[in-house]
């Protein structure tokens, strides 16, 4: 008797656990809600507008905000071509498209002061938010009001804090951004691809004395785009659906974001036909998910590339760095191409020349890559007096040992490489001393002993961009920007100071003419090229895969989803 | 009773508090929250420097978990960075029911945990049952035969179903069941997910989603649960009760399930019992190979962001439900044993 109590009340408490688990899943079960009274616009009533099809994009990992000014995540980034257009977008050539915009401002059009200070955008007129509130100019000198403010925990306040003086609405489709200083990435930097809606937040803003918390920072269901946000289940999926308030109408009813961290499960929910637009593939992944036939896999650059930057900082550097005999030698002691060959694939990543090569029109055509030439490598570092004077294999100067500190992250790709290099150098007397850090150590400033500001290492590997398709990177190379105890903020952790790219690098972030722009880009890609202070290992686009079920995908490497709107089903 | 009950509650207070200190402590090593906020681009010092300030991660470990613990509403903190307090915090601390706000997402972590935690005990609940229904029949069946080829089969299928890596399981079944079969045009299983988007948040479609993972939960748990039974059953069929009853003619069928299967269970119920409070915190292997957005994924997630919040917030969540259910056994046992008193 006792025992079959024991067992009923075991048995109670288990069954009890698992309909309390039934009955909290309930809300998971409901139908679905496709009436969307809830977030479909209120205004209009769309004369029975033809959306059809769902396009299913994997995620492979979740947003953390949908707000502009909480997230730099490239996952949350994409989304905003669906739901918050900004004042342009790029199309697949990189090239600017008017979305909130009506024109892209330039001097021509008056949109530009001569002294590159005041930038007139002028706003179309019949912009809606998906509710039917006008997108005024006012909107965006809210949004500079609420990136600025004190009061919200923004992730970052660039370029506004450094280079904008004030974001003023003349009028309502008038709006006039003050420079502090000529700033040439002002295209890709100022609201390209968000605007807040001030009619909703403000009172949010006003009444907890921050937007922080805001309920529209995780369900923005007022937004600007031919989709409209529509429902977030975390960790499962993120719905949009057709906005018929947008300038653009779409084609499709709905966005379905799933969110699959799995490589291995992604890769099946491809080749299955489940999912329409897969992310961040891999090049060993082309062959296999091309294999049925109805998968396309397409390259896009968004500016990466994978490259070496060389310390030649004579504070922290080994000695043999500052001579740049011997950073060519490392150049041509290391076989690139069949590394590229053996663990990536050459077609998609082949090896590049200067930091802008995946960011055309700023990469030099008219440099070649250094070959691979252990000889000429080995008649080098002869020249330049590191010789294996007492017979230990390695090169060696007034007792030095040419032993580089060669350094990247724990990414596998990268070890892998390292472990080829290290084997290639060794053939022409040069030693490596491998070292990996996790990201967020390798990425670190100064005072949080980041490796590569406190230039621990001869060579780091990483791959980068600029604010693609803008190629500004000059804080990288500015004498002034060096990092060190005093300057612990400096961005330019190889130490590089070389007066005419310093000159170079300045008057490119001035100059607003972009064939000017492009000329000067070739000449500091010319004195990068001579002084070895960076060294392509290969090119670094994202790959992505297309079923033919989603039809006039234009894939863009600044916003991948332009041209959401044209996007539809096959019949 | 009551006073016992009373006792342990009391007791379990100091204990949680002690646990939230080694978990805190142990949160200080997951690494930088802030340096990981800038996902592909590293984010600027200065930007750094500032988020630390306002997010209150630039004040001793000690300071920040008294701010978790009890709040900062009734002191005043720096934001703007002129080194002068100037506005109101705005947390109330764990003690008043404010679980705090993840540094990434900036979402109460109770709203989040509450999102997940549906996800997760519907999944687990159903992988359990499966576990409890099959482990029973397989470990059973095999001591009414033991040595049999039935029980040979089973031994051996458990050896192989024990031994298989979760993610090897999960991704063996989804290539076969999900990609497969729909490739020789064979009734299939989708891939990831709770539901089709064009199909909607149906209850069959819920199950047909459930299916693969339930099975990567289950396969490996009954190898070893189906084992155990057998053997603890096969002890107790070879008891001088069991055989008594035998020789005074009782049918079999009675004899196995009257007499011996509630002493063979008793120590296997110990051990589901055991698994219930981690139901709360997910598999993570399984969920995200099948993009189940349960509780795995959410710790998964988070750690690899350092956002002790939501970290702090699971942990103690599974801590608190290991608490209450180890004084429920407790309890339970001391009802059913007339040997245990609760004094």
């Amino acid at each position: 008797m006792k025992r079959n109590l024991y067992l009923l009340l075991s048995l109670g408490v288990l069954a009890s656990m698992i309909l309390s688990a039934c009955g909290g899943a309930a809300p998971a079960t409901e139908p679905p809600d496709i009436s969307g009274d809830a977030t479909e616009p209120a205004v209009t009533e769309p004369a029975a507008p033809a959306f059809s099809g769902t396009a299913t994009i994997t995620f492979t990992q979740e947003p953390d905000n949908l707000n502009y000014l909480y997230t730099e995540m490239w996952f949350s980034q994409i989304t905003r071509d669906f739901w918050n257009k900004g004042l342009w977008s790029y199309d697949e050539d990189n090239k600017p498209v008017p979305e909130i915009a009506a024109e892209i401002p330039s001097v021509e059009n008056g949109g530009l002061s001569e002294d590159g200070k005041t930038i007139t955008i002028k706003l179309r007129d019949d912009v809606a938010w998906s509710d039917g509130e006008p997108v005024t100019a006012e909107d965006f000198a809210f949004s500079f009001e609420m990136v600025m403010s004190d009061a919200n925990v923004v992730l970052t306040r660039y370029p506004f804090d450094e280079y904008v003086e004030s974001v003023t609405a003349e009028d309502a489709t008038t709006l006039i951004v003050q420079l502090k200083e000529p700033f040439a990435p002002w295209l890709t930097t100022i609201f390209d691809d968000w605007v807040l809606p001030k009619h909703i937040l403000q009172p949010v803003f006003e009444a907890e004395g921050t937007i922080d918390n805001a309920e529209w920072n995780k369900a923005p269901t007022v937004g600007v785009g031919p989709f409209v946000f529509s429902e977030w289940e975390s960790g499962s999926h993120i719905i949009f659906k057709a906005n018929p308030n947008w300038i653009r109408p779409p084609k499709l009813e709905q966005v379905f974001i799933r969110i699959v961290p799995d490589d291995a499960a992604q890769e099946a929910a491809i080749i299955a036909g489940d999912t329409d637009i897969g992310v961040f593939l891999s090049s060993d992944q082309i062959e296999k998910l091309e294999a049925g036939g109805d998968v396309d896999v397409v390259a896009v650059s968004s500016g990466y590339s994978e490259g070496w930057f060389p310390n030649v900082n004579p504070d922290t550097a080994h000695p043999a760095m500052l001579d740049v005999r011997v950073r060519k030698a490392l150049a041509l002691a290391t076989d690139r191409f069949t590394i590229v060959k053996d663990l990536l694939v050459q077609e998609v990543n082949p090896v590049n020349v200067t930091f802008w090569d995946g960011a055309e029109p700023y990469n030099n055509p008219a440099l070649e890559p250094y070959p691979y030439d252990p000889e000429e490598a080995k008649r080098l570092l002869d020249e330049a007096g590191w010789v294996d004077s007492n017979g230990d294999g390695t090169r060696d100067k007034d007792g030095v040992e040419l032993v580089l500190r060669y350094i990247t992250n724990d990414r596998e790709l990268r070890k892998n490489v390292q472990a080829v290099v290290q084997q290639q150098w060794s053939l022409v007397g040069i030693g490596a001393e491998l070292q990996n850090y996790s990201s967020d150590v390798f990425w670190n400033g100064y005072n949080d002993g980041g490796p590569q500001s406190q230039g621990l290492y001869d060579i780091a590997q990483y791959s980068s961009v600029g604010f693609f398709p803008d190629p500004e990177i000059s804080y990288n190379w500015l004498c002034d920007a060096i990092s060190s105890a005093d300057n612990p903020d400096g961005g330019n952790w190889q130490g590089v100071c070389i007066e005419e790219l310093d000159a170079l690098l300045k008057e490119q972030a001035e100059t607003l003419d972009i064939n000017k722009r492009i000329d000067l880009y070739h000449q500091i890609s010319q004195i990068l090229y001579d002084e070895v202070l960076y060294i392509g290992i290969w090119l670094d686009p994202d790959l992505w895969s297309i079923n033919d079920h989603l039809q006039n995908v234009k894939l863009s490497g600044a916003a991948p989803f332009w041209n959401a709107h044209e996007w539809e089903v096959a019949k | 009773m009551t006073t016992y009950i009373l006792r342990r509650l009391a007791q379990a207070i100091p204990q949680l508090f002690i646990i939230s200190i080694i978990l805190f402590t142990l949160m200080q090593g997951f690494g930088d929250p802030v340096a990981t906020l800038g996902a592909r681009t590293p984010p600027k010092a200065e930007d750094k420097e500032r988020l630390r300030r306002m997010l209150g991660l630039d004040q001793p470990a000690y300071v920040q978990y008294l701010t978790w613990l009890v709040g900062n509403d009734w002191q005043k903190i720096d934001m703007d960075g002129d080194g002068i307090p100037e506005t109101n915090g705005r947390r109330k601390g764990i003690l008043r029911g404010d679980w705090s706000n993840s540094l990434v997402t900036r979402r109460p972590v109770l709203e989040m945990i509450g999102d997940r935690l549906p996800n997760t005990l519907i999944l687990m609940g159903a992988a359990e049952i499966v576990i409890i229904i099959f482990s029973l029949a397989l470990g059973l069946y095999s001591a009414l035969r033991p040595y049999s080829l039935f029980d040979n089969l089973v031994t051996g299928l458990s050896f192989i179903g024990y031994s298989m890596p979760v993610f090897w399981l999960a991704l063996m079944l989804m290539y076969i069941f999900a990609v497969n079969f729909r490739a020789w045009g064979l009734p299939y299983l989708p891939t990831v997910g709770m539901f089709d988007p064009e199909a909607g948040k149906t209850p069959a479609e819920l199950i047909r989603h459930m299916i693969l993972p339930v099975a990567t939960l289950s396969i490996i748990s009954i190898a070893g649960y189906s084992r155990f039974v057998r053997s603890s059953m096969l002890e107790v069929l070879s008891q001088d009760y069991v055989r008594t009853a035998r020789a005074k003619g009782v049918r079999t069928v009675y004899v196995v399930l009257r007499h011996a299967l509630p002493n063979a269970a008793l120590p296997f119920i110990t051990l589901i019992g055991l698994d219930i409070p981690f139901l709360l915190a997910g598999a993570i292997v399984t969920e995200r190979i099948f993009a189940w957005p349960g509780m795995g994924r959410l710790f998964l997630d988070h750690t690899s962001r350092a956002d002790f919040p939501v970290l702090m917030g699971i942990l103690m969540l599974v801590s608190i439900a290991v608490v209450i259910f180890q004084i429920i056994t407790d309890v339970v046992y001391s009802l059913v044993d007339p040997r245990i008193r609760l004094e």
